[in-house]
């Protein structure tokens, strides 16, 4: 449920952060937008209409910059097909070449705000402190998706989920991250055993239970036992 | 936020921050106003504070979450344009009259640094502990007290920070039993006195557990040292903190033998130009504004040896 955002100082810190932004980029939103014999359009789904109305904030506040694409499922089918869109609401990340880099399952409002607004920024050439590192092992990594289990309430997880984000931006496409709140897709959580967060799944391996920083995932996506090569 | 192009590797900052907790930040804070050229670094933000529900002994502010409070943190951090990044430093030496800093990302340097990196959770190590870590075994309530809405769970410890996780663990759980090793909670008079007035709490003194028992797919019960199977959903550990001083016993900081870095009241180490603060320094209580205060003056501290060793002024 989108509930933090709602309050004025989440929506100050989006309307500070967003204000900065200098480069466009463009996020694609599935929602269960249809449109009704006469013209007028209807979202069957309450979630996607508050999901759609923080991403607003997000897009009102970015001088133009941001622009945030809804997509109704039902009339755009074939799109949603090549992305495997399964429910609403979904964000999309989609870099030039029609990759998907990031996907998020979950509102990106209190806590997520941050590593939200990073993740765009990022996305649209702006600062990824990580950028150089992926790029020079991208050789060594496999085609990865990381899919990170999480809540608005947990502490760890915005940081995590920033620097999965981040990876997959940086890696032209080769990482994929993939963000689920558990509490708001609990079948999801079941279906990984997950009771815990942030609960981390590289490439359907068993799980990463808990907070771990950008150095231990890189080494999860390069492999335990090889040195990561110094800048 | 802060510029990345800021970080050049040539670089040589005057202060490199630790650490990314509110001891950092607050020495943070304090050497921004020094105009000293800073950087934080630390490998995720908020320290251990951020899982506290609730902050109530942080002068001027009556009652705040643990993440809130970093929230204002990053405001004011914000404000004076203090760069931090998430990373962890792996390596240090020393070259001419400044350390190097390596991380798996980028190398750095710095004339002067402070060690702020907090502490982190200690383990039971008992059978079961690993293995039901995320089925049910958690550090941290504020994460994970959802997950036991209606449930029963244990709050292992007798800390203030076991009561706090204990009444934060009650608004969610149908129970909670606080399991603890001696006779009497040493938590916070006031939030003993919560804890006692709580129904759904209730304290099994002078019992550890031995244990962790499940179906494989999640926790089902603790063993306690007496022998008995105690059902339960949900085990939340919260038995103190390991100082995480890893780095600086790699260079030379002497440690007490809990591992604590030894300081003095300025917030020196034994090496000249390396400072520590906060959980990971030896100071008896440690608490957020204990570790600011450290950090503040650690910042003071380094600033003062810049001036005199005329590095840069």
């Amino acid at each position: 449920m989108v509930i933090i955002a709602t309050t004025e100082n989440y929506k100050n810190i989006i309307r500070q952060e967003m204000s900065k932004l200098q480069t466009h980029a463009k996020l694609s939103v599935f929602t269960s937008l249809k449109t009704n014999p006469d013209g007028s359009k209807v979202r069957e789904c309450y979630e996607c209409t508050n999901f759609m109305n923080l991403l607003r904030i997000y897009e009102q506040n970015s001088n133009g910059k941001l622009e945030v694409e809804e997509l109704s499922i039902s009339e755009n089918q074939e799109f949603a097909r090549r992305y495997d869109i399964q429910r609403v609401p979904t964000i999309l990340f989609i870099d030039d070449n029609g990759k998907e880099l990031v996907r998020y399952l979950a509102a990106p409002q209190g806590l997520e705000i941050q590593p939200f607004v990073k993740t765009i920024f990022a996305f649209a050439d702006g600062p990824n402190y990580y950028e150089n590192a992926i790029k020079q092992n991208l050789h060594r990594i496999n085609p990865t998706t990381i899919k990170i289990m999480m809540t608005n309430q947990c502490p760890y997880c915005p940081q995590l989920i920033e620097t999965a984000n981040l990876f997959a931006i940086a890696s032209e496409g080769k990482i994929r991250s993939v963000i689920v709140d558990i509490l708001a897709n609990q079948d999801i959580g079941q279906y990984y055993k997950a009771s815990g967060v942030p609960y981390t799944i590289i490439n359907e391996r068993p799980a990463i239970q808990g907070m771990i920083g950008p150095q231990h995932l890189l080494r999860e996506l390069i492999g335990s036992n090889t040195n990561i090569q110094y800048r | 936020m802060y510029n990345l192009e800021q970080l050049d590797p040539e670089k040589i900052y005057d202060i490199i921050i630790l650490g990314l907790g509110p001891t950092a930040l607050g020495c943070a804070i304090y050497a921004a106003r020094f105009d000293l050229d800073l950087l934080v670094i630390g490998k995720e933000y908020g320290g251990l504070i951020i899982t506290t529900h609730i902050v109530e002994n942080y002068p001027g502010i009556t009652s705040v979450t643990g993440t809130e409070l970093m929230e204002r943190f990053r405001d004011h951090i914000n404000s004076l344009e203090i760069p931090y990044i998430t990373d962890e430093i792996n390596e240090i030496t020393k070259e001419n009259d400044h350390f190097i800093l390596k991380s798996f990302f980028q190398t750095f340097k710095a004339k002067t640094i402070c060690i702020a990196t907090g502490s982190e959770r200690r383990k039971l190590n008992i059978s079961g502990e690993d293995k039901y870590t995320g089925k049910g075994v958690s550090y941290c309530a504020t994460c994970d007290g959802a997950f036991f809405k209606d449930k029963i769970v244990c709050v292992i410890g007798g800390s203030d920070s076991a009561a706090k996780e204990a009444l934060f663990l009650a608004k969610h759980a149908k129970k909670v039993y606080i399991i603890y090793r001696r006779d009497e909670m040493r938590a916070e008079p006031i939030n003993k006195k919560r804890v006692l007035e709580n129904d759904k709490i209730e304290i099994i003194y002078n019992t550890n557990i031995t244990e962790i028992k499940g179906n494989g797919n999640s926790l089902t019960s603790v063993i306690f040292d007496n022998g008995d199977n105690f059902e339960v959903d949900g085990v939340f550990i919260e038995i103190g903190s390991i100082p995480a001083s890893d780095i600086a016993q790699k260079i030379g900081v002497k440690t007490n033998n809990k591992g604590e870095i030894i300081i003095n009241r300025k917030s020196e180490t034994n090496i000249p130009g390396i400072y520590a603060a906060g959980d990971v320094a030896d100071a008896p209580f440690k608490q957020a504004i204990t570790g600011v205060a450290e950090g503040v003056i650690a910042a003071y501290s380094a600033f003062d040896y810049l001036k005199k060793t005329e590095i840069k002024y």
